[in-house]
Formats: structure tokens, sequence, C-alpha cells
């Protein structure tokens, strides 16, 4: 008995000092880097009127277009990263670097509107329209809305619809859209 | 002095034998053979004890006693090299009883009681153990893919380099897996997780299927898996193995060596390396970009094992880099729903070795050091220290100059220690007790850039055990033990401190809020847990070759730090995971009971099993939330009352001496009884039948083998609608990750031809064909079901060195 006492203590002091040893520090809050938090559609319309839409992370309501029938707008999309509300980052630059690697675009439903590749936009490295600043060409009344996407490594970069651009969706959002 | 004391004990017994012959005209006969690997024990003394009758097994470890009285006898048998074995033996007719006998005594405890114990009184080894061939089979493969070959075990796969053995339809927190005696400590909550371990390093692979090894805890409801290496013997010798694998499926392979030289002093010292290499797998018709893999392991060993104490000092390094399948990259429901519209996946690039993003790193270390001492007779300690380092990384498709950088890199430090005394008691009884003390430390790097998803943590956990065993002869046995832990977590994690009032945190654990930021809030949740586990079971002989046994298992278990804390995205099934803060200790009462035979030409094993799971922690879909990127299932753990119930089957038919039918079978079924409905993730039906031929000469082995698993048609419906545009109408579609996939069935071949170079350098030619019919089909256990069909043929060829 006495032998294997003594190795208890010993075995007993050893973990009692293991145990001691820890505390840790307070970790460090993480800077998320690739966060979004907001996408914010700039449409200039006719006599360089401007009207901003806007889609916000914990914010319940987004905004709804108002357009004009049979008009002509140029849309500049733009994403943030506004977790910190005195430090915003404007994300729109880190894809405009990444060109090639990006897609931003636009499916409508319920109203009539066409888009295209503005003259101010940004092309990839095949000349293929980025689509960060857009015409947008709009037909009759009705109301309906836009879906915005930012397509991550698209499996290529010329489809008509968000499904045949295949790649990981990074940001999907709608808003409601009036045409009167 | 084995041949004088051959001769003394033959005359002995011939004398006795003379005196008694009369009154007691049966016979004792059988073979002593060694516990490890089954080769026969020359030289091992029987004795009858009260009475002068002795026996000594022959070269092939036979023996034979004559003359003896149909009572019940004290059996003593010893060896130089083995721990002396004693049994109460009931003889009723002529029997035949082989023992197996221990080299050292420093391997008594690795004797684990299990409900499936390999018996004193049977010679087969179709338990739940993979034989040396079968991990010579699986060199090149992962440790669960190669358990996922025994019945009842299933693998969880992430992939095909990603898996993580499944046990009665339980993983990760719930099977645990002891290398060297100590508990590996990775991060196993994670179901795309892999346990950091080589088979490669083991002679001894073991599954216990409940958590009746109390010894290494007493929460793995599913069961334990334990891993030995070599026995050193006291002799002069230095000797080795070596195992080469070609795969044409990701054209790689595996190369592995050990050597391992003892001496007579008791003095070892054994290396091991292995390291593998595959590109891109490939299915019947197009090619799994990115599912390569890249491993590198090695251990030292070095001690002395004296009969009765010994001492050991041990170091593994385990690294390896898997590539995970580039289209399952995904970034939220709606491109789910894309990859599971598609028949193949949205992805594929040309054949290639490199590993990109998405992938996963990791990197195990492990230290060890153990001493024990026979310290009377019948009475031995024991102290195992461990130190384990577990990195973890995980890289994601990102913005930016990220692509390097990894978006979870997580430090998981553990110290294990592990003390126990074990005591023999007359012929009949066995005890250990022992205590059990683990720190372990984890450290999130927040460099990452992304949330974390495991936050930092210390956790303290301290357990005793008692253990017994009482053998009153060969007919039957009684095992109990009883464990107590106690687990304490600190935490510092951040939430939101919109996430914090919304889950209703503020409320229930306003001491756990410590520092106020803008928009989050530092936490400390401090938690404890007393888990309490017992076990009793029983083994009775019911006839010369039919036994049974049968078993209670109580077990408790603390929730994990995924189940508590677990909080970011999971890119490959576009869901986000939380983790919560008000889960309890999970109680599991498992019976099992097991009927088999050893009979030649026939043999078999039945065993059923039934659970009860109350607070059975699981994660489900709660709500789909709208982020910015788009719709998104969010998963939250729960508890729940579960029940559980299933049958493992093994039979083996000698057709003739030459031609042998083996059949194995597995069923499980999980119910949530609280809401009436099955639990996901659940292994279906399968059963494997395998066909196997001896030819006369040069004794080359043909093996061909189906697999069959049926569609697994119990499952949850986890099922969501989202919105999509077709057209310019939005409508809603059903995304269907819940449907199981079709039942498959496989055919695989084995070739196997036994080398003979020279006296000292013999070993194994084998011509391995997995998946011959080049079957396209998607298993339900498989998270990369939704992207991509499994892998199509693969054939190897394996050499296999013993020098």
């Amino acid at each position: 008995m006495k032998i294997y006492q003594k190795y208890l203590k010993t075995f007993a002091l050893t973990v009692f000092i293991i145990s001691l040893s820890c505390t840790k520090e307070a970790p460090e809050l993480v800077d998320e880097q690739e966060l979004i938090t907001t996408v914010r559609l700039s449409i200039k319309g006719p006599n360089n009127s401007l009207q901003e839409a806007e889609w916000k992370m914990d914010a319940p309501n987004t905004s709804t277009i108002q357009l004009a029938p049979q008009t002509q707008y140029e849309v500049t999309i733009s994403i943030w990263d506004e977790s910190d509300p005195s430090d915003p980052e404007n994300i729109t630059n880190e894809v405009k670097s990444e060109a090639d690697e990006h897609q931003f675009f636009y499916e409508f439903a319920g109203v009539e509107i066409d888009f295209n590749s503005a003259t101010s936009d940004v092309v990839d490295s095949q000349n293929n329209p980025l689509y960060v600043v857009s015409e947008w060409n709009t037909g009759a009344l009705g109301e309906g809305s836009v879906q915005v996407y930012l397509i991550h490594d698209p499996t290529t970069k010329t489809s008509t619809n968000r499904a045949g651009f295949g790649g990981a969706t990074d940001v999907q959002v709608a808003f409601d859209i009036r045409i009167e | 002095m084995f041949r004088a004391e051959c001769i003394f004990c033959f005359l002995i017994s011939f004398w006795s034998g003379f005196l008694t012959a009369q009154e007691c005209p049966f016979y004792l006969q059988g073979r002593v053979i060694d516990l490890h690997d089954g080769t026969p024990i020359f030289g091992a003394i029987l004795r009858i004890e009260n009475t002068g009758q002795f026996a000594q097994t022959d070269e092939d470890g036979v023996y034979l006693l004559k003359n003896v009285c149909l009572e019940e006898l004290r059996l003593i048998i010893s060896h130089s090299e083995c721990q002396t074995l004693e049994r109460r033996i009931q003889l009723s007719e002529n029997q035949s009883i082989d023992f197996e006998l221990e080299h050292h005594i420093n391997t008594l405890e690795e004797i684990v009681v299990s409900e499936k114990q390999k018996a004193n009184v049977n010679q087969s080894v179709a338990e739940a153990r993979l034989t040396a061939t079968q991990i010579d089979q699986y060199s090149s493969q992962s440790l669960a893919t190669a358990l996922g070959s025994l019945t009842g075990v299933a693998t969880l796969k992430t992939g095909n380099a990603i898996a993580k053995p499944v046990i009665h339809g339980l993983y990760g927190s719930r099977v645990g897996i002891v290398a060297e005696g100590i508990r590996l400590q990775d991060q196993e909550w994670g179901a795309d997780h892999a346990p950091t371990i080589d088979l490669n390093a083991f002679e001894s692979v073991q599954v216990v299927k409940g958590a009746s090894a109390l010894k290494y805890g007493g929460d793995t409801a599913g069961g334990v898996i334990i891993l030995n290496s070599f026995t050193p013997l006291p002799r002069d010798s230095l000797y080795g193995k070596t195992r080469l694998t070609g795969s044409s499926n990701g054209r790689g392979g595996a190369v592995s060596s050990q050597w391992i030289l003892t001496r007579a002093t008791g003095f070892y010292f054994s290396g091991q390396l292995t390291a593998k290499r595959f590109g891109d797998l490939s299915t019947p018709e197009y090619i799994l970009t990115n599912t390569g893999l890249k491993e590198g392991n090695i251990n030292f060993k070095i001690g002395r094992s004296k009969v009765i104490k010994g001492w050991e000092l041990f170091y593994s390094r385990f690294q390896n880099e898997t590539g995970i399948l580039r289209a399952a990259h995904i970034g939220n429901i709606q491109d789910l729903l894309r990859a599971l519209q598609s028949e193949v996946p949205l992805v594929q690039d040309p054949f290639s070795y490199r590993i990109d993003a998405p992938k996963q790193q990791g990197v195990h270390h492990s230290i060890q050091a153990k001493v024990y001492n026979q310290f009377s007779e019948h009475s031995k300690w024991k102290i195992d220290y461990n130190y384990q380092q577990n990195q973890r990384k995980e890289f994601d498709i990102r913005r930016g100059d990220r692509a390097d950088l990894p978006a979870l890199d997580l430090q998981l430090q553990t110290h294990s220690i592990l003390g126990s005394i074990q005591k023999k008691v007359d012929f009949d009884w066995d005890f250990e007790w022992g205590i059990n003390g683990y720190l372990q430390d984890n450290y999130s790097n927040p460099d990452t850039g992304v949330k974390r998803l495991i936050p930092d943590y210390l956790k303290y956990q301290w357990g005793s055990f008692l253990t017994g065993k009482y053998e009153p002869n060969n007919l039957g046995s009684f095992e109990w033990g009883l464990r107590l832990d106690q687990v304490n977590w600190d935490v510092q994690k951040y939430y939101t401190r919109k996430d914090w009032t919304d889950r209703g945190y503020d409320q229930l654990f306003p001491s756990f809020e410590k520092e106020y930021l803008p928009t989050q809030l530092l936490t400390q949740p401090q938690f404890q847990f007393i888990t309490l586990s017992a076990h009793a079971g029983f083994s009775i002989q019911l006839g010369p070759a039919l036994k049974s046994t049968g078993a209670y298992i109580l077990s408790q278990r603390s929730p994990n730090a995924a189940e508590l804390f677990s909080d970011g995205l999971h890119h490959s099934l576009a869901t986000i995971e939380y983790g919560n803060l008000t889960l309890d200790k999970e109680t599991s009462h498992k019976i099992l009971v097991s009927v088999s035979t050893e009979k030649n030409p026939f043999s078999f094993s039945l065993e059923p099993y039934l659970a009860r799971i109350h607070n059975y922690i699981y994660i489900a879909p709660k709500e789909v939330q709208q982020t910015i990127r788009g719709a998104f299932p969010v998963w939250q753990y729960n508890a729940t009352e579960a029940l559980l119930w299933g049958f493992d089957f093994q039979g083996s038919l000698d057709l003739s001496p030459r031609v042998q039918f083996n059949s194995k079978t597995s069923y499980v079924r999980i119910n949530d009884i609280s809401q009436s409905q099955p639990v996901i993730s659940i292994p279906p039906f399968q059963t494997n039948q395998k066909l196997s031929y001896i030819f006369p000469k040069k004794e080359v082995r043909i093996e061909i083998e189906n697999q069959f698993v049926s569609s697994q048609r119990y499952f949850p419906d986890f099922n969501v609608v989202v919105n999509t545009l077709e057209g310019d109408k939005i409508v809603g579609q059903l995304v269907d990750f819940s449907t199981p996939p079709k039942a498959y069935s496989l055919y695989n071949l084995n070739i196997s031809l036994p080398l003979k170079v020279t006296p000292k350098l013999s070993g194994q030619l084998r011509l391995m064909i997995h998946n011959i019919t080049q079957t396209a089909y998607r298993d339900y256990l498989n998270r990369m079901r939704f992207y991509a069909d499994e892998m199509g043929r693969n054939g190897s060829i394996q050499l296999i060195l013993n020098h």
C-alpha cells in the first residue's frame, strides 16, 4: 500500500501544478474581412435625378425602387462592410480588381426591364462586362422585383441567366420595383 | 531447460495418471496460443492444482491432460515468457478447451472488457477486430474506411478521404478512439472531420461496441476503438514490416515501413514512417476535381519491458492535407438547388495532383510516457501521461489574396493522465481502480478574418473508475464497472449583441456577460457537468461451442464544444450552424446481447442491441434565414429523446477445406421519439457476402466480395422551399437534401500470393480491385452526395514485406 500511496501523491501534485498554471487571456475580437453588410444601388435617371436603394444586414425594410416607364437609367452597384459604422469599407473595389473571378448580375420578376453594360462599366481580361455600372431600360407599367447577385468564381462569364453562371453566390438580395 | 521440464512433467503425468486411472477416465485437451497473434505457444505447463497432474504443450501448442476427474478443476497454465493464467474448469465430459496466454505482464490491461470480449475458450478471431491482413489491405486508406469493413461499423464521409467511424449509428463524440492506452484528442465533434491517426502504426485494432471500456471514458455510447502497436519480446531481434501500395484511381499510393529492435535485456526501440499521395479521384464518368490527398506520419518508441515492470516513451506526428470537391463550395441554398438539379458536378477540371481551396490541413503530435510495476504477485500499478497537440486549418475559396489564409485555424492541446491499479484476488476475482484526468486548451486564431466557429476554451475533466470481473469457472464470467467524471468548461466567446438577446441568453445567463462592445459582447460561459457511467455484463458457455453474452451499459456524456458553442457557416451544405448553451448531459441506457458459435464448418454470431437515449443531442434545421448571401437554413443543436435498436450478424461456412463463404449484415434504427421521426444520417441496411478460394499450389487466395447497401427509408424530412426565378416569375422550389440516394451493389476482388524470399524475408503480393463493374452510386453517409457520385473502379497492387 505504502508504495503506491507515494506514487499517488506525486501524481496528484503533478496534476495540481498543471491545473494551476493555466489561465487564459481574453480572446482578440476577430476582424471579419469578407463581411458584406450593405448592398447599395445608385440609380441615375433623366435630368440627373438620383435615387438610392439599400439592403442592409439586420435592417428589416429595404427600399422600393420607383421607376418611370420607357425610360433609361444608369445603375451603379456598390457593396459595403459597415459592421463598424464609424469606418465603412467599400468592398466594390476589391471585386473590381478581381474582375475575372466575379460577376454582378440582375434578374427581374414581374417587371419589364432590359439591362446591359454601361459605357463606364468595368470589364474583365476577356472584355466581359462586370455590370458594376449598367443601363436599365424600362418597359410598361408594372410591379415586381429585382434579384441582385454577386457571383464568385462563375464557371462562365457570358450567361444570360443566374443558373448559367454557376459559381458560388456571395450576394443575393431582392428589391421591390414599381414602374409607374 | 524446456526439454528437461518436459520429460519431468511427462513422467509425473504418466505416474499420476496411473494412480488415478480407474476413477477418472476422462481427458482434457486443446491448444495454448498467443492472445495477440494466435500463434501456438510451445512449452506451456498446465497444472491441475492439488493433484500432481501436469501437461506440456508441444510445438503446435497442443496439450493433453489424461485421467481427469469429473469435478471442478483448478488449472494453472504457465510459461516462462507469459503471464500465468488461472482458470476453474467444470468438466462434464471429454473436452477440448483452448487457452490464450498473454506475452508479458505489461499487456495485461489491454485485455479490454468488452461486450464481445475475446473469450478464453475459443480460437476464432472473427470478432470486431481488424485482422493483420485487413490492416495491410487498408494501408493506403483511412482508419475509418478500414473499420467500415467490420459489422456494425459504418463511415460518415466528406468525400473519400475525410471519413469518421460510426458505431451502431452513433459517431463523433459518441465514439472514442484510444491509441496506445490514451484517448485521441482531436476535433472529433465535426462531421467533416477525420481522426488524425495512421492505421499503419498499429498491430491490434479492436472495436468495443459500447461504453464498457470504462477505463478510457464512460461517455461513448456508440463504442470505443482501441489501437495498440506491437508487443516487444525480450530477445535480441531486429524485424519490421513494409507496405507498398499503388492505386489506379487517384493515381497514387502509400508507403509505410516499421522497424523494431528488441534486446534480451528488455530494451526495445521502434520507428515507423508512412507517406501517402493521391491526385484527383474519379467516378465512372468524370473526375472529382480537387479530391487529392497528401499525408506523412512518423512515430518512435523506446522502452524497457521486464516481466514485472517497465517503462516506455512514445512520440508520434501525423500530418495531412486533403482537398474537398471543388463543386461542393457553394454560396447559398439556391446554389445547392442548382447542384442537386445537375447530374454532374458543376466544376470539373482535368486530372491533377494539386490541392487547392477548399481543403483541410491537420497536424497532430502526441508525446507519451508510461511506467508500470507489479508490486506483488497479483497486483500492479501503471501511470500514463500524454500530451497531444492538434492543429486544424480549413481553407475556403476567398476574395482578395486570402486564398492562403485559413478560414478556420484551431489549436487544441490536451494533457491526459491515467493511473490505475490492478489486483487479482484468488482464482476468480479481478479488480482495477484508477483515476483519469484531462486538461484541454483550445485556441482559435483570430487572424483568419472569419468569425470563430469554436471559441477559445479551457476544459478540465476528472474521472475515477472501478471495474471488476468474477470468473468462477470456464462456463461463465461476470463483469461490472463504475465511473464518475466531472467536466468543467471555462469558455470565452464573442456573441453579437443581437444574437445574445435573440436567443434569450441575456435572461438565462446574465452572469456570463463580461465586456460590452458596440455590436459585440464578450462572454465567459462556465459550466460543470457530472457524469456517471456503469456497466454490468455476463458471458456464459451454453454448450461446447455455443456462447452467449449480455450487458447493460449506462453512459453519460456532457455536450461537446460544437454542440454548446458552434457559430458559423458551412460552405459544403450552405448552412449556418449554431450551438446551444442550454444543453444538458446526454444519458444512454444500452443493452447488448450476443449468441455465437465457433463450431466448424459453420460459425456465426448474432448481436442485437437496444438503447434509450435521454437528452440525445442532435442538429436540425430551425428556420430559413434571409442573409445578404440569400437564403440559409439555420441549423441548431437541440436535445430530444431517442430510441436506438439494431443488430449485427456474421457467419462463415467452410464449404470445403479450400472454399469459404462469409456473410456480414448490419441494421440500425434510431428514432426521435418525442417528435416521432427518424434521426438524420443513420446508416442504411447493409450486407456483405464473400467467397474465398485457396489454390492448392502456392497458397494463392482469391476472394470475391459483394457489398449491398440499401436505400435508407427512414429519414427526417428537413427539406426547404426557396423562391427562385423562372422566366420572370418567382416560384417556390423544393430543395430536397433529405431524400437518401438509391440502393447500390458493388463487387470487389482480392487476389493474394504469399511470398517467401529468404527464411528471414517473407511477404505477400496482392491485387485488389474495388467496384469492378464501375457502378455509379451515391452514399447516404457522404456529405458530398449532393454534388457527385462515389469513386469508380480502383485497382491496387500491394507488396507487403515482413523482414
